[in-house]
């Protein structure tokens, strides 16, 4: 039986006014600029609350660059879908925010580069850390849920301690501290991003202590960095088996990344409807469940844990979209990865662009 | 959490119920999926009534064991209140 997805995400646009080398959107921007009209993104979302989806993540690029969000957000309430706000925040004035929240917006995610100012706008590549400072006091005296988010890599691993303290100044109640994922412009980047084993290593007992000290008052979500651990991540759940996103054409993909897979065609919901995508289409099964693995995740009895780890990490790393994610130990190509966490170099990252 | 505290529910957390009937809490990006049990429990989370009278309406819906109601209900009352999804 084809699972039930619970959760869309909606990339409204890959426009953003920033300039972040992490970035996990494609590098061939432009193809993206024909983007969904909000009647298409309405019926996108009225699908997706058909097919068993309960939340709606609005992204991007940077999604207030749509001036229909709040037309959005509201259908997405009118469906019955939670919704969720992924943000860099420099848009997020008074009057923006009052009507996402009048629309009902359920929960914001803003994100900044770095704890303090210099840094941070050296890695988004503008003038944009006072701006988010200001728009998430704007959050904090509404009614609503706020999650601070911060992509670490070898730039900022060391301001992790920082990070924490600004969110504790800020009175957040639920950080995310994310390892950089290597996709996209992050991918490009890969040699300048990727921390040391040393930063790692301290990353994680600074969070373990933070997380012990603020139990209770602040929630601090730390992502793995993909290239350090003895296994890999359990990438989306496994493909088409919660997940779904529509690119801003609206081109239907079982995680973010995976429009880099030249392998597959990914169909388009101006062509057909989200239930057809995700139940019908070849993309979305054939790397669905377990019986496409290969050895050794086939016998693993981890195969459910880690569903063979990320596809298009597979792809990016091996060129095979159906090979054990390379950041397994336990994966035939794992020295590539071992490779590349050794080849971390002290080098000007590219910045993204169109 | 003490049984005299009333809980509710913290900023951007949800009861959901599916037109089929299953329940879901959601919650800042994410769901929890809840058993018939731990949904009734929730749904009697209004601020008010203490986490005491919500066990033992739960104890008197289901018809299981107070002690283990209690036990199962503290634990998902004190693992929401951990991550703020309850206060």
């Amino acid at each position: 039986m084809t699972p039930r997805p619970l959760s869309l995400l909606c990339e409204l646009t890959y426009r953003c006014n920033l300039q972040c080398p992490y970035c996990y959107n494609p590098l061939a921007l432009q193809a993206y600029r024909d983007e969904l009209s909000s009647d298409e993104w309405e019926r996108v979302l009225r699908q997706a609350a058909e097919l068993g989806v309960v939340q709606a993540h609005f992204s991007g690029g940077e999604p207030t660059l749509r001036r229909d969000l709040p037309s959005l957000v509201a259908a997405a309430a009118r469906f019955g879908l939670y919704s969720n706000l992924i943000t860099q925040g420099t848009f997020l004035d008074d009057a923006l925010l009052d009507a996402l929240l009048e629309k009902g917006l359920d929960h914001v995610q803003i994100s900044i580069q770095a704890p303090e100012a210099e840094l941070a706008d050296r890695i988004a590549g503008t003038e944009a850390h006072e701006k988010k400072i200001e728009a998430i006091a704007r959050v904090r005296q509404r009614e609503v849920a706020l999650t601070l988010n911060c992509v670490l890599h070898r730039l900022n691993h060391d301001t992790i301690a920082d990070a924490i303290a600004f969110a504790e100044r800020e009175g957040i109640a639920r950080l995310e501290l994310a390892n950089v994922q290597f996709y996209g412009w992050a991918y490009r980047n890969r040699a300048a991003l990727m921390p040391t084993l040393e930063q790692v290593r301290r990353g994680e007992a600074i969070v373990a202590a933070a997380r012990e000290r603020l139990r209770g008052r602040m929630e601090i979500v730390y992502v793995l960095p993909d290239y350090f651990g003895e296994y890999p991540k359990p990438c989306m759940n496994g493909w088409g088996n919660q997940f779904l996103t529509v690119t801003p054409n609206g081109s239907v993909l079982p995680c973010p990344a995976a429009a880099a897979i030249e392998s597959l065609h990914f169909e388009n919901v101006r062509d057909r409807t989200l239930a057809q995508i995700w139940n019908e289409s070849p993309a979305f099964e054939r790397y669905r469940g377990t019986e496409w693995m290969p050895e050794p995740c086939r016998s693993c009895d981890r195969r459910e844990i880690d569903w063979g780890g990320c596809r298009c990490q597979a792809y990016l790393l091996t060129g095979d979209a159906g090979a054990t994610d390379p950041a397994c130990s336990l994966s035939p190509a794992h020295d590539v990865v071992v490779a590349l966490r050794e080849g971390a170099e002290n080098l000007e990252p590219v910045a993204r662009r169109a | 959490m003490d049984a005299s505290q009333r809980p509710r529910f913290g900023k951007g957390v949800k009861l959901r119920h599916d037109p089929g009937g299953a329940a879901m809490l959601l919650v800042p990006e994410g769901a929890l999926e809840l058993n018939a049990p731990a949904a009734a429990a929730l749904e009697l989370v209004d601020g008010e009534r203490t986490l005491a009278q919500i066990v033992e309406a739960v104890v008197e819906r289901f018809e299981v064991a107070p002690a283990q109601a209690q036990r199962e209900i503290d634990e998902l009352f004190d693992r929401l209140a951990e991550r703020g999804f309850l206060r």
